[in-house]
């Protein structure tokens, strides 16, 4: 019970956040004509000016600047309390869980390795463009993940070990770092999206795929195209949900010249946080089944090429099409002058 | 020890921004930034009050509150100041601050705000007392020469009080107390007396 109280005032206090945006005209209006009533039969009586300050009412001022009119705002606290509280709480927690998850799971499971020896002949997974356009996300993803974390939990875990003076320079580096390398971060999404949008179109073997856990379960290939189910919803949850989510919520943040109101910016920066804290949680399980996870996973990404077994066990249907040469592979050329190019044997 | 406290009476101001003159001037404070600021409701319609704010000097402030390096402090008077060495530039404490009081010298694109700048009672900050370095950053450092916030003591008419809390709770109460009502409120007894004393005072040239 008490933590349904507790769910339902924090739904109320983001409610609050919203207030001003349609109650405060009103107010004004009722706390202009109080106070020259409440002047006729008390005078020196000023509650009703009180009040209106209390309500965040803009008034007059000669001071220039944003919302210098105002004289209290009380979203800030509300934002205060979903940030401090909840946000940081859960946020954290949920990371933890996440990696403690995975790690309980690299333990029993270990890694999915492959059904069938390695033949020891390499195909083409993803080109060179391919590879710089993942590459690009990826590590502007995690230079974005490690600062905003840093903001958030910093402050909590590592100021007390490292000190005021060596975070706070740790911490003024990482919030440069973070609001230029996002919109670079953006750029870098849409780049990846349009070069990778067709193969992540949902397919009907896509539903038999999560039917069966992609095999992890009851270890079985379940046959996909170049990317499984699970890739595909990383793909259209992950980088193009949540990426446009936070992506948008950031640049409200990120350009303050444009003199949006506090409000809207602690409204940004709530969605930020929480859509950045999802965000980094469901990377932790892509990072971890692109690396340790998956055996011949990283080195497909790293060096472009992956064993003819790998591919027939991960991505069969897209194998079985390149094989037959119903589509080019990944960097177009045809498989004589893939093999005159000499494919780097570099499978560890 | 006192606990430093701002009260604006809001039945005596008079919007002549005195207070924000006094406070640019003693603390030379960037372009741009103004720690204290007049507001007035009900601007040029009955019932017109005028209130002058700045920082407040919380007890529970959201300022350092949310401050993702924790570089707000607080004094054993109550007054609540900053590290602008340690400050990043973040604006979380704009966005959280009920009065408006914390500042930037710019709001440039990608979050290029500068290093945070608010009103320090006239106390300065965590360099030593009326060093060339605390001035540079802060401003004056009245309170360590034993003085009040300039704003207060440059006040015409007395509307803006700082100082110890409990002092000028009293000279509040008072004020209410013996403010009158009407013709009273505008200083009528101040001028001619009680309306028991209103006489030509005696053995006075005139």
């Amino acid at each position: 019970m008490r933590a349904i109280n507790s769910g339902m005032r924090h739904f109320f206090l983001a409610l609050l956040l919203l207030l001003p945006l349609f109650g405060g005209a009103a107010w004004a209006q009722q706390a202009q004509e109080t106070q020259a009533q409440r002047q006729q039969v008390q005078p020196g009586n000023n509650a009703p000016t009180w009040r209106a300050a209390r309500s965040g009412v803009a008034g007059y001022t000669s001071v220039q600047g944003r919302e210098t009119g105002v004289l209290i705002q009380s979203e800030g606290e509300t934002w205060r309390q979903l940030r401090n509280g909840p946000i940081t709480r859960y946020g954290g927690w949920l990371v933890v869980l996440v990696l403690i998850a995975m790690g309980a799971f690299y333990m029993v499971r270990g890694p999915l390795g492959l059904h069938s020896p390695p033949t020891g002949k390499m195909i083409e997974r993803f080109s060179a463009f391919e590879r710089i356009a993942h590459w690009s996300m990826a590590i502007s993803f995690c230079i974005l993940a490690i600062t905003g974390l840093t903001m958030l939990f910093g402050k909590h875990l590592l100021l007390p070990i490292i000190g005021h003076t060596l975070f706070s320079w740790l911490a003024e580096l990482g919030k440069n770092l973070h609001n230029f390398v996002g919109p670079i971060f953006l750029f870098s999404i849409v780049v990846f999206v349009i070069k990778f949008i067709r193969d992540n179109l949902p397919r009907a073997y896509d539903i038999t795929w999560l039917a069966k856990g992609g095999g992890v379960i009851g270890d079985e290939v379940v046959p996909c195209g170049r990317f499984n189910a699970g890739e595909k919803l990383w793909f259209w949850g992950g980088v193009i949900g949540l990426g446009t989510i936070s992506g948008a919520s950031g640049l409200v943040m990120d350009f303050p010249n444009f003199d949006q109101s506090r409000s809207v910016m602690m409204i940004a920066n709530i969605v930020h946080v929480v859509s950045g804290v999802w965000f980094i949680a469901w990377s932790l399980t892509h990072i971890y089944l692109g690396t340790i996870g998956t055996t011949g996973a990283y080195e497909a990404m790293r060096n472009g090429y992956v064993d003819e077994t790998w591919a027939r066990e991960h991505a069969q249907y897209w194998y079985e099409d390149v094989k037959a040469g119903r589509r080019a592979p990944p960097s177009g050329e045809s498989d004589a002058a893939v093999a005159a190019s000499a494919p780097p044997q570099t499978q560890h | 020890m006192a606990r430093m406290k701002f009260l604006c009476d809001a039945e005596r101001c008079i919007e002549c921004n005195g207070c924000v003159t006094a406070c640019k001037q003693e603390n030379e404070v960037p372009w741009g930034v103004n720690r204290r600021r007049v507001v007035t409701l009900n601007d040029g319609v009955p019932g017109e009050k005028s209130i002058s704010v700045a920082c407040m000097h919380c007890s529970d402030a959201p300022c350092m509150a949310v401050c993702p390096v924790d570089c707000f402090y607080r004094t054993e008077e109550g007054v609540v100041l900053h590290d602008k060495d340690m400050c990043i530039g973040c604006g979380y404490c704009f966005y959280a601050c009920p009065f408006g009081a914390p500042q930037f010298p710019q709001a440039g694109a990608f979050g290029m705000r500068g290093k945070m700048d608010k009103c320090t009672f006239c106390a300065g900050g965590p360099e030593a007392d009326n060093s060339k370095e605390e001035f540079a950053k802060y401003g004056s450092n009245r309170l360590a020469q034993g003085k009040l916030p300039a704003c207060a003591e440059m006040c015409s008419t007395k509307a803006l009080l700082g100082g110890d809390g409990d002092v000028i709770a009293d000279i509040f109460r008072d004020r209410a107390l013996t403010r009158g009502k009407g013709a009273e409120v505008w200083g009528w007894s101040t001028a001619y007396g009680k309306p028991d004393k209103q006489q030509a005072p005696k053995g006075a040239k005139s």
